[in-house]
């Protein structure tokens, strides 16, 4: 894609984006029904839900594009990884803040150690751990190569945790649109709040995702322009 | 496979020889961990709080900050005298550097390890009712898997400006299950607990310790090489 192509191609993802957020509210707020027995609180369902899914697909984007770059050392599977991470950390952290005020009315509490809740904020600690390798790392391209380690180890050590925090006892409602047994159960209308949910989401990670991985290959292509400026200077001095 | 053990014995034998030189890393651990139970002894009011009741907390927390401490020098002696680069040009395999480095690291955990119980037992009168050599094997799995994690990460902290302080925000998180299972399982057999109980936390400090000791083995050459 040409430069004035991605421009615009981030331009109608992020807009579209927005504008399908602003109609998930209107469905949230004046057009789904009520929930029986939870009330009112569970139109934050709308959002929350969703947000973790882009939040996941976001850790999934990190861990492939991680292992492929530690393989190939294609500089391009480095920038798509940190794209992802950062559009992730934006959903992980709108889950995490959505998540309590729902718990507040549901659980009567804020914060409760509970599997997925501990699980969550764990994972925003390892996408943490992933910006400040890159960032503080004393050579820039060893940072690359750090992140991506702690991108995999991160993946491999969700399994364990997910263990280590369901011996737990748990509060948190199961799935109820991805189960097994029982797929789908929700009323028509609230399916259809999700999916907006869903895809409001989904342009919004787009939007943020190409935005971000144009912006990487523009610092790239700066530092190897400063790096030859400096080389030849170091020639003609 | 005889050689490579060798390899693996000679980077260790290194970093014993070094440290059982001087003391540098072993002084330092000892230290905080006498320390913290001076500390924990003014922190807990004992009518309130009985320390048998949070032992395990005690213990592992103490292993972890004091280990983090020693573990977190792993590399700063090869950083600072350009001694890595004499060992990355030698024919030693990498994974074979990591390992014998993991080896170093264990055998002074252990040393701090029996410290702790030593300082904890002696300063709070803990009473341990279960069986030792479970209890052992906990802690054997439990200091494997955290070393397998913070000498792979201390490798990455020490080529980073923030240093060692980088440590604890990239190992922490993933040391939840160590913490959770270590914990639970020390707990339980304080309490005299029957060993049947903690054999699934047992089974799963293992899995971690395998897991990451052969994860952070393989990945180890994308971190230490230039």
């Amino acid at each position: 894609m040409s430069q004035k192509q991605t421009r615009w191609a981030i331009g109608v993802l992020g807009t579209s984006g927005v504008l399908t957020v602003i109609v998930l509210h209107w469905m949230v707020f004046f057009w789904v029904p009520t929930e029986a027995t939870m009330g009112i609180v569970q139109r934050i369902f709308y959002i929350h839900v969703p947000a973790w899914w882009i939040a996941f697909l976001g850790f999934g984007i990190v861990g492939l594009c991680s292992a492929v770059f530690l393989w190939l050392g294609d500089e391009r599977l480095d920038r798509a990884a940190v794209a992802a991470a950062e559009a992730g950390m934006v959903f992980t952290t709108i889950g995490l803040l959505t998540g309590p005020l729902w718990g507040r009315v549901a659980w009567g509490t804020w914060w409760e150690w509970e599997p997925r809740l501990t699980l969550a904020l764990i994972l925003w600690f390892i996408y943490l751990g992933y910006f400040m390798v890159r960032r503080t790392a004393v050579n820039p391209e060893q940072g690359k190569r750090f992140a991506a380690v702690v991108g995999i180890i991160g993946v491999l050590d969700i399994p364990l945790i997910h263990v280590s925090v369901t011996w737990l006892r748990s509060l948190h409602p199961e799935a109820v649109i991805l189960s097994a047994e029982n797929p789908m159960n929700l009323d028509g209308s609230m399916g259809a709040t999700i999916g907006v949910g869903l895809l409001a989401f989904s342009l919004v990670f787009a939007s943020l995702f190409l935005a971000r991985y144009t912006v990487a290959g523009y610092e790239r292509e700066l530092d190897l322009r400063d790096a030859t400026l400096a080389g030849t200077r170091a020639v003609e001095g | 496979m005889r050689a490579y053990v060798a390899l693996v014995w000679t980077i260790a034998r290194k970093d014993l020889l070094l440290e059982f030189r001087t003391y540098e890393r072993l002084t330092a651990m000892g230290a905080f961990v006498v320390l913290i139970g001076v500390l924990f002894n003014f922190s807990i009011d004992t009518a309130v709080v009985q320390p048998q009741a949070i032992a395990a907390a005690l213990i592992w927390m103490t292993i972890i900050f004091g280990g983090m401490l020693g573990m977190g020098r792993t590399f700063s002696l090869e950083e600072q005298d350009g001694a890595l680069t004499g060992i990355l040009q030698s024919p030693l395999p990498l994974d074979a550097l990591y390992l014998g480095k993991v080896l170093a690291n264990f055998v002074l955990m252990s040393v701090m390890v029996v410290l702790v119980f030593i300082v904890f037992l002696a300063f709070f009168k803990l009473r341990f009712s279960g069986s030792v050599v479970t209890l052992v094997g906990v802690l054997a799995f439990g200091v494997l898997g955290f070393v397998a994690l913070t000498t792979f990460f201390s490798a990455m902290a020490t080529r980073s400006s923030m240093g060692e302080s980088l440590l604890p925000v990239l190992v922490f998180p993933l040391l939840v299950p160590v913490l959770r299972f270590g914990a639970t399982a020390t707990d339980r057999l304080f309490a005299g607990r029957p060993v049947a109980e903690v054999s699934g936390d047992l089974r799963m400090l293992a899995a971690f310790a395998i897991i990451f000791t052969v994860a952070c083995a393989w990945l180890f050459r994308f971190v230490i090489e230039e």
